[in-house]
């Protein structure tokens, strides 16, 4: 297997370990394919791993585009 | 017809002739072993149940007279020694004897009784729904014990009628801190958004979550109790949307929805539970879900009752209790929407912290799991393959 397939099937590989069970609500956003979901974490030990981690519950991926967020990102202060 | 008139009159006198002899409401001096609380109002349906056990426990028989208000009042009540008046009307729970037929359960026959004090009265057990640090920076004083009970979480509610299945850390941010200026459909609406006083575990805990000033939510009229954030809801439209405790959620479940919740770096919003309908709390348990606290418990050392407010106590904490009790409390605690600390894979250290993962000295998972779902684990007797063998399962340790 070339690198580049290689590269191209992590993400599917990710998702079969994630587990999801296909039936989760999608919200505003058309549910993503396989190759834009994001992996889920295995090992989780950071919080960042935790809330990210592998899990067969429901998970709702949401696209969602604050009009008021800046422009890259961050959230404007409180009025 | 004279008479008629006569007859009608007296007729109409019948009803006010009754009002006017209106019962005294009960001394709650005359409950045997009464303890006072100040708690807040999310503990309630745990209260009910365990209230109504203690009133039958035979062994040790304790009668639960509890107040509600908001945690941050609780705690700096509670740190002052300062006494509720004498004018406060006490929630507390009738035994079998008195009412056989009282259930948690029952919508039409699970309403607490009332009594009153004889006089300005120092509760003996206070009771905060997240980290006490949260309302104060002062350290508990040296007389004052905490201990943390189970695991609340907090949710986002809106009525049956909204199309709104999920909210972003960022959506919820421009929703409560700005209001319809925020821009966020279906959430355009302030005299929808329903949030509650600022010295509620239930808005600092968002507050906290979101990093959103428990000074910078008075959008509109903050609701004095969760039930009046409930009957908000109900009575809302697809532009409502309320805080509220996961444990009181979990009470009105036939007439609202939760929303799932997406944190700050998270790939995809999580329900409190691993799916809209379940009572698992697997994603509160596992670090999906971000927003909850611990409840804190408190009492006096050196309270001549302290004999039963630590039994009260250790009892909520899921702690094992001398002489046992009559009922298993793990169950309540379970069935009512809240997870013991013995069921956690995750705690923080203060409000809205960081999740770290976490091992409980005795873990309780397969009995949670019991109780509010079904469990893999296997069950046992006396002994485990592998694991330790308690409460009829083999916990892993």
């Amino acid at each position: 297997m070339s690198i580049r397939s290689l590269f191209l099937a992590l993400p599917l590989v990710f998702s079969i370990a994630c587990g999801d069970d296909g039936n989760a609500p999608r919200d505003a956003a058309p549910e993503p394919d396989a190759a834009s979901e994001p992996p889920c974490v295995t090992n989780p030990q950071t919080y960042q791993e935790i809330i990210n981690a592998c899990t067969d519950a429901v998970k709702i991926y949401k696209d969602s585009h604050p009009p008021l967020l800046n422009p890259d990102g961050t959230l404007p202060p409180l009025p | 017809m004279t008479r008629a008139v006569l007859l009608i009159g007296i007729a109409l006198a019948i009803p006010h002739r009754a009002n006017a002899q209106v019962a005294e409401p009960t001394k709650c001096s005359t409950l045997p072993h009464v303890l006072y609380m100040q708690v807040g109002d999310t503990q309630v349906n745990l209260l009910k149940r365990l209230g109504r056990a203690l009133r039958d426990n035979t062994a040790q028989p304790i009668s639960l007279a509890f107040f509600t208000s908001g945690s941050c009042v609780n705690i700096s009540s509670f740190y002052a020694g300062s006494a509720l008046p004498k004018s406060t009307t006490f929630q507390y729970l009738p035994s079998r004897a008195e009412d056989a037929d009282w259930d948690a359960d029952n919508p039409m026959h699970s309403a607490t009784l009332s009594c009153v004090p004889d006089d300005a009265v120092v509760p003996d057990v206070g009771n905060s729904a997240l980290f006490n640090s949260a309302c104060t920076d002062g350290a508990a004083p040296a007389n004052v014990q905490l201990e943390e009970g189970a695991v609340q979480a907090y949710v986002l509610a809106v009525p049956k009628a909204s199309a709104a299945t999920a909210i972003t850390f960022e959506e919820a941010y421009f929703v409560f801190g700005f209001g319809m200026a925020g821009m966020i459909a279906p959430w355009t609406d302030n005299s929808q958004i329903f949030t509650r006083k600022p010295t509620t575990s239930t808005l600092l805990a968002w507050a906290r979550n979101l990093g959103i000033p428990a000074d910078k939510w008075a959008l509109a009229p903050q609701q004095t109790s969760s039930q009046t954030v409930v009957d908000k809801i109900n009575a809302g439209t697809a532009a409502t949307i309320g805080l509220l405790g996961a444990e009181v959620y979990d009470g009105n479940r036939g007439t609202m929805n939760v929303l799932a919740y997406r944190a700050k770096g998270q790939a995809a919003a999580y329900y409190p539970d691993s799916s809209a309908t379940a009572r698992d709390k697997r994603n509160v348990r596992d670090g999906h879900y971000t927003v909850w606290s611990p409840t804190i418990w408190m009492d006096r050392i050196g309270n001549p009752k302290s004999v039963d407010t630590r039994y009260v106590i250790d009892l909520i904490a899921n702690k094992p209790v001398t002489p046992a009790p009559s009922f298993e409390m793990i169950s309540f605690i379970a069935k009512v929407g809240l997870v013991p600390d013995c069921a956690m894979a995750v705690t923080r250290d203060f409000e809205g912290g960081p999740l770290r993962l976490y091992k409980p000295t005795t873990s309780c998972t397969c009995k949670y799991e019991s109780i509010v779902d079904t469990t893999a684990c296997t069950a046992c007797t006396d002994s485990c393959t592998t694991g330790v063998c308690r409460n009829g399962y083999c916990e892993d340790h």
